[in-house]
């Protein structure tokens, strides 16, 4: 078994990616909506991004396939949808747990500031 | 753009072309995803109906091609080390480099306005993008899959200058195959109704009775192709446009050689229909003709100031 810390640090997308299947499996057009929202609209996935990162973590075993079926919310063309494996989950909070600690130091450093 | 208009399914046609500069082992794992969530998305853009997300999202689109399609490129070849011969790599690249080639050359095609013929349409240095799809001459497979028409009256036309081909020309379509064409005092005659063009501009120039009243009084530049036209192809004091051949003029009507002194441009001298400004620069017509080492140091120092961001990703029309 992997450790989860080998898989650190997280690019960007992927650590959005993952955040966005925390709590639901999503299809490729979900994640990338829902990464929007968590960046209010910063991070905009092109679907070369999102289907690159989405082929290397199914590859690390971050995410696993779950199966095709209709988004009753879009038309009724059958998607691929993808869920968090549990060593994903572990990857994401170590992932945000190193950001925390990063977030910390800056406090401490840029004492003053807002941040 | 309604969410389910066949512009969309256009698209999404190009787009499945464009996903072959991926690996074929990527393309076979997530291309038809991409396709979907590249539909989905055109969708959301298309339903705010708002130009700049949409430009927004064509540019964003554009970069993320470009560059996961390399990523993926390399990828492909540094596992490839294992498994892959090195035969199927080159011919990967190959593959690539071609669809790269064919979109920048095939698709579209930037070009720079170095006169003045077309204002205020468009004006010295706007540079702009030609959709060179539009107005090809189709093949019976391509004509399927790709929105053909023919130029119709009042479109802005890009194509190769008769004169001398090495130059590239846009002025507006007035005459098509068997239109008779005449000017009375400026206005345009054809098949016996005046046009209006809300597009023109006539801002006082010298006198010229054969550019106010073409055909009459033939002088001025005109060029041995402009004789031949007045030679054949006037009859009872009007051009009547024969097969294959397009009569164009500038929309700054004082002050614009066009089809008036250099005769009919032939339909397969046609390259394309503006498709975008995607940057306007202020500068004179001889730095935007040739390159010369003043031009770039201006634009370096007066991007900011110079750019005429207002004109910066309008379409022509």
């Amino acid at each position: 078994m992997k450790k989860p810390e080998e898989l650190l640090p997280l690019t960007q997308p992927v650590f959005h990616i993952l955040l966005a299947l925390a709590d639901e499996e999503r299809h490729g057009y979900g994640i990338m909506q829902d990464v929007a929202t968590q960046t209010n609209d910063a991070l905009q996935l092109g679907p070369g991004t999102l289907y690159g990162c989405l082929k290397r973590m199914l590859a690390a075993g971050l995410v696993e396939e779950s199966d095709e079926r209709p988004d009753p919310t879009l038309d009724d063309e059958r998607r691929r949808y993808y869920r968090m494996t549990p060593l994903g989950r572990r990857v994401v909070r170590a992932e945000a747990q190193r950001l925390a600690g990063a977030v910390l130091a800056a406090r401490s450093k840029l004492a003053g500031g807002n941040i | 753009m309604t969410p389910q208009s066949p512009a969309i399914s256009l698209y999404c046609r190009i787009y499945s072309i464009l996903l072959y500069a991926y690996p074929r082992e990527f393309r076979l794992q997530c291309g038809a995803g991409m396709r979907q969530v590249f539909r989905d998305r055109c969708r959301e853009v298309a339903r705010t109906a708002n130009r700049l997300a949409m430009f927004t999202f064509a540019l964003h689109l554009v970069a993320d091609w470009l560059t996961t399609a390399v990523r993926e490129g390399a990828a492909a070849i540094w596992s490839a080390g294992r498994k892959q011969s090195p035969r199927s790599v080159v011919t990967e690249w190959a593959v690539t480099i071609a669809i790269y080639l064919f979109a920048t050359t095939t698709l579209v095609q930037a070009y720079v306005i170095p006169t003045p013929s077309m204002e205020s349409t468009v004006l010295v240095g706007d540079h702009m993008l030609v959709d060179r799809v539009t107005f090809s001459e189709p093949g019976a497979a391509a004509r399927a899959i790709l929105p053909y028409r023919e130029p119709a009256h009042g479109d802005m036309l890009v194509f190769l200058y008769p004169d001398d081909v090495r130059q590239t020309y846009i002025k507006r379509v007035i005459g098509l195959p068997g239109d008779r064409i005449h000017l009375e005092r400026q206005q345009v005659v054809r098949n016996g109704v005046r046009l209006i063009e809300p597009y023109t501009q006539h801002i006082a120039a010298y006198p010229d009775p054969y550019r106010d009243n073409f055909p009459l009084s033939p002088e001025g530049s005109i060029s041995a192709r402009g004789h031949d036209m007045l030679e054949h192809h006037v009859v009872n004091g009007e051009v009547v446009v024969p097969p294959g051949m397009i009569f164009v003029m500038g929309d700054n009507r004082n002050n614009s050689l066009d089809s008036r002194y250099w005769g009919f441009v032939p339909r397969s001298y046609v390259v394309g229909k503006p498709l975008l400004v995607y940057w306007s620069y202020d500068a004179p017509t001889a730095d935007l003709q040739e390159w010369n080492v003043n031009h770039v140091l201006d634009v370096a120092l007066h991007f900011f100031s110079r750019t005429r961001w207002d004109r910066t990703f309008r379409v022509p029309r």
